[in-house]
């Protein structure tokens, strides 16, 4: 149990400090650096508390495709170039105390919402597998992903595709000085320069090759 | 303190939710940084529902994870791809000359 | 036969006022005055018939109003005060409608005019035809309302439109205690109907009544309070301002409106309520008083006066003034008397006078005439005639009915009627003083006009000399005529039930020294005058010059216009500029209007701030709005 809490304590303390870090630092690599900080300590956090599928699939598709998306477009964009303004008020009531206080005072109502509500015996759980009945989490997921809630996994899987095809509708651009070639172009045959229309005359023929 | 409940992740979960609130209108400098904060809301979130699916002994919290996941994700390519096409229309991506609804 | 002669005039307003343009000024105007005329003819069979077998009627027009106890008719009552007053409305009318024909033939808006002409007779008409006091009220506004419409007829000129002001909202002053009478007498007696209230009058003399928390006898404060109107519309001293600025409006508006029909109706007023009249004796005092006061203090005016038509304007006030003191010493029916030869001979003097500035060319100023009583022989003879009934030279009108005021007043006894004969005899010598001074300077003397040629002065068009005439006539002849009939022997007999004696008409004369004084010191003063304005005009230049302080107090009008801007024109506009800059601008239309759309424009000026453009500002406002939303759910 101890090492349990130690690890906790552990990770979960670095996971707040990147996430801090990914907002106050200044260069911009760096703070996608330390998103990926975040996402691989959580995972691990996951991972420890026994939903180790999870785990695994955010540091594949988080970290993996995410932050690498995030560094690719921090890469092309130049932004590691731009310089830092600090805010421009001086004096106590500046921004960034401003922010500071609004954030605290969320944080404290969030928890003193969470504190006060009286949790466990009000749910009856929906899909109860006892956990520790010697299936992994995975097939036990599985169990429950492909036949309780099939449709929405259908559905994510149209949200995928129509967020593919949006990114690829909105950056996408012809460059106009490539030579190509279009083959259905080449190949085409026109009405105009195929078929020509010609009023016989009785008993007079018409002559095709000149 | 030793024994860690479900108190403990709940609050990791909302430390980190007002960490990414905070980082959204606190930064200065570009609109990857909202992004990247964003990312963060949405990481509190699912820790909240894995959480609550360990303790409650659910999985439906770790089924809406995974479609958490999946959006989050979606998500971030769409949006970058905006950001991408406005750097090019507008030539620099600065939180502080963004400001075409300005009235 | 009654309803004829009150809506003839109606329909002829009607008619040109509102089809003036279409059917041409020239057949405008002679329809009008022959519809007029048709009135005038009219009323003459109706004092036939009074006259001869005594008629009286009062005939239902409609019912106006009948709510609860109250209940007015509009209705034509014809009694033997009635008709004479008929006479004297209608057969005016006419003669200034026929001769504004003339006057107003360089005026473009000749309709107008003779709409504003026809629609003052109707409500003259209607004033003394009514047989209760609300459409006597109405007819008396009507007549205000004509006057303030006519006396601003040339609304170009800013002089004409505040005389019109000024003459409406003196008016008004009058208008407001005689309105206060009227109340009084619904509130006491029930009944606004002339029958009931005459009859209810002995019922009520020792009534006490508390108005405004002095004690007054109901019978005293009712008759002050008509007197205050009769006051205003009649031009007795204090309310008097108004007349002589009026002479702004065209010179038949003067005649008509300001010497024979609208100035009388205070003096109606007073005969026809002679009934209440008769029993308060302090209101009787207060009337003779008055009138008294105003014939002195009008004729001392109208010595200096410049102004032609002003003159005969301070004139028309003296001899109301008498009127007046006639009405006062109980001699109702010699005030009659003197209203009806009045009526004609100041209508005359008005018509000559617009004869004359019409021959000079709208010069109205005496000190520019002079010498041209050759050539205008006959105005020159028509205000001869004019002045001599006006200053009551004997044998033509005047004599009979200014001496017959004179005689009462002596013959009443009392200090206040032997006062009042002297007043009226000290005045008669001023006004032919005045009176033959007008005329020596228009047309004897040296010719003073620095305009005009002598020898373009013509006289005036026969269509003005001609109704002049017909009033010379009158002038001339009424007096001697109709003497007996109005004051003679037999008068208690024509008069019958419209006027209250309480004591009976005395038929005994005065002395005969105190008789003769009167013409003796008229006949006089024509060569005295003539020496001292034509002859010696030196005299008076140094009398002038001596007593400089008593002659600017004559011809500023012994300051009353001065003394009435101080006391209530200057702190009414200080008040009214007060309202208007602090009270409408600054706190209604600050807190108002322009407080709202300034304030509403303040706040989103800084609301704007909050649509800075930045998407991160947006967020922040929408991470307070949800930190908000969780503090209510929390606490709540």
């Amino acid at each position: 149990m101890t090492a349990h809490s130690l690890f906790f304590y552990f990770f979960s303390t670095m996971a707040v400090f990147s996430a801090i870090m990914v907002t106050i630092s200044r260069n911009t690599v760096y703070s996608v650096f330390f998103l990926i900080l975040v996402f691989v300590s959580i995972s691990t956090l996951f991972i420890m508390i026994g939903a180790e599928f999870l785990g695994m699939i955010m540091l594949i598709v988080y970290v993996g495709a995410v932050a690498v998306l995030f560094l690719f477009v921090v890469m092309m964009l130049n932004v590691t170039r731009q310089p830092i303004k600090f805010s421009k008020k001086k004096g106590i009531i500046n921004n960034i105390s401003v922010g500071l206080v609004v954030g605290i005072i969320i944080f404290l109502e969030l928890i003193i919402a969470v504190g006060g509500w009286k949790y466990k015996d009000a749910f009856v759980p929906l899909s109860s597998i006892d956990p520790y009945l010697n299936i992994s989490n995975t097939h036990a997921l599985g169990n429950v992903l492909y036949t309780d809630y099939i449709h929405l996994f259908q559905i994510s899987g149209m949200i995928l595709l129509v967020a593919m095809i949006g990114a690829i509708t909105l950056t996408f651009s012809r460059r106009e000085n490539i030579k190509r070639q279009s083959y259905f172009k080449q190949i085409q045959r026109h009405k105009e320069s195929s078929i020509s229309l010609v009023e016989v005359e009785s008993e007079k023929g018409v002559k095709i090759d000149d | 303190m030793i024994e860690i409940g479900l108190g403990h992740y709940l609050t990791l979960s909302a430390i980190i939710f007002c960490i990414g609130i905070v980082g959204i209108f606190l930064n200065r400098r570009n609109v990857i940084i909202i992004l990247m904060s964003i990312e963060l809301i949405l990481l509190s979130v699912n820790i909240n529902l894995v959480s609550f699916s360990i303790f409650l002994q659910d999985l439906v919290g770790q089924i809406f994870t995974m479609f958490i996941l999946t959006v989050a994700a979606a998500e971030a390519a769409v949006g970058l791809a905006i950001i991408v096409i406005y750097y090019k229309n507008k030539g620099s991506i600065n939180v502080e000359q963004i400001s075409s609804l300005k009235g | 036969m009654e309803y004829a002669i009150v809506l003839l005039p109606l329909i002829s307003s009607i008619i040109s006022g509102f089809f003036g343009k279409k059917i041409g000024d020239k057949y405008c105007l002679l329809l009008a005055s022959t519809l007029v005329g048709i009135s005038a003819i009219l009323s003459l069979i109706i004092f036939y018939k009074v006259l001869t077998e005594d008629y009286f009627v009062n005939s239902l027009f409609f019912n106006w109003i009948s709510s609860g106890n109250f209940n007015v008719n509009w209705s034509i009552y014809i009694d033997p005060l009635t008709s004479v007053m008929l006479v004297v409305v209608t057969l005016i009318s006419t003669i200034i409608h026929f001769y504004s024909i003339g006057y107003m033939s360089h005026d473009p808006h000749k309709p107008r005019f003779i709409a504003y002409l026809s629609l003052f007779t109707f409500a003259m008409l209607t004033l003394v035809t009514a047989d209760n006091f609300l459409q006597l009220f109405f007819g008396w506004e009507g007549v205000g309302l004509c006057s303030y419409l006519l006396i601003g007829f040339w609304y170009k000129k800013p002089s004409a439109n505040a005389a019109a002001i000024k003459a409406f909202l003196v008016n008004r002053v009058g208008d407001f205690g005689f309105a206060i009478g009227i109340f009084l007498i619904f509130f006491f007696y029930g009944t606004v109907n002339y029958d009931e209230v005459f009859q209810k009058t002995p019922l009520l003399i020792q009534k006490e009544i508390i108005f405004l928390g002095i004690e007054f006898n109901l019978i005293t404060l009712v008759c002050l309070l008509l007197f205050i109107g009769a006051m205003g519309k009649s031009a007795q001293i204090f309310l008097h301002t108004w007349l002589p600025d009026a002479m702004e409006g065209p010179t038949p508006v003067s005649a008509l409106i300001h010497a024979a029909t609208m100035v009388t109706a205070g003096v109606f007023l007073v005969i026809r309520c002679s009934p209440i009249f008769e029993y308060s004796q302090i209101a009787l005092n207060v009337v003779t008083v008055v009138g008294m006061t105003t014939a002195f203090f009008a004729a001392t005016i109208a010595l200096v006066q410049n102004d032609i038509k002003k003159i005969v304007a301070y004139s028309t006030c003296s001899q109301l003034g008498y009127m007046f003191l006639a009405a006062g010493i109980g001699a109702y029916n010699v005030a009659i008397f003197h209203l009806f030869t009045h009526a004609f001979f100041k209508a005359l003097l008005f018509l000559g006078s617009g004869c004359v500035i019409h021959s000079f060319n709208e010069q109205q100023d005496i000190r520019s005439m002079g010498g041209v009583w050759k050539k205008i022989p006959y105005t020159y003879a028509l205000m001869i005639i004019g002045t001599l009934a006006l200053t009551g030279f004997p044998l033509l009108s005047g004599y009979y009915s200014k001496d017959a005021i004179i005689e009462f007043a002596y013959l009443k006894g009392n200090t206040i009627g032997y006062y009042g004969a002297f007043v009226g005899i000290f005045t008669a010598l001023l006004t032919s003083v005045y009176s033959w001074r007008l005329i020596f300077k228009t047309f004897h003397g040296k010719y003073n006009n620095k305009e005009s040629n002598l020898n373009s002065i013509k006289e005036s068009p026969l269509i003005m000399l001609m109704p002049s005439c017909l009033l010379a006539i009158g002038a001339i002849f009424a007096g001697l005529a109709f003497k007996e009939i109005f004051i003679g022997s037999n008068g208690s007999e024509f008069w019958g039930s419209s006027i209250l004696f309480l004591n009976a008409i005395q038929h005994n004369h005065p002395p005969f020294w105190f008789v003769s004084i009167t013409p003796v010191i008229v006949i006089l003063a024509i060569p005295i005058s003539y020496y001292l304005f034509v002859e010696n005009e030196k005299i008076l230049k140094y009398f002038i010059e001596k007593n400089q302080f008593l002659y600017n107090f004559l011809l500023r009008k012994w300051y009353f216009d001065e003394l009435y801007n101080f006391i209530f024109v200057e702190p009414i506009k200080r008040i009214g500029l007060f309202f208007w800059k602090k009270g409408d601008i600054n706190t209604i239309d600050r807190y108002g209007p322009d407080g709202l759309s300034k304030f509403i424009k303040n706040i989103s000026d800084k609301a704007v701030h909050f649509q800075s453009g930045h998407l991160y500002h947006y967020a922040f406002v929408m991470l307070v709005g949800l930190s908000i939303l969780l503090t209510y759910l929390i606490l709540y």
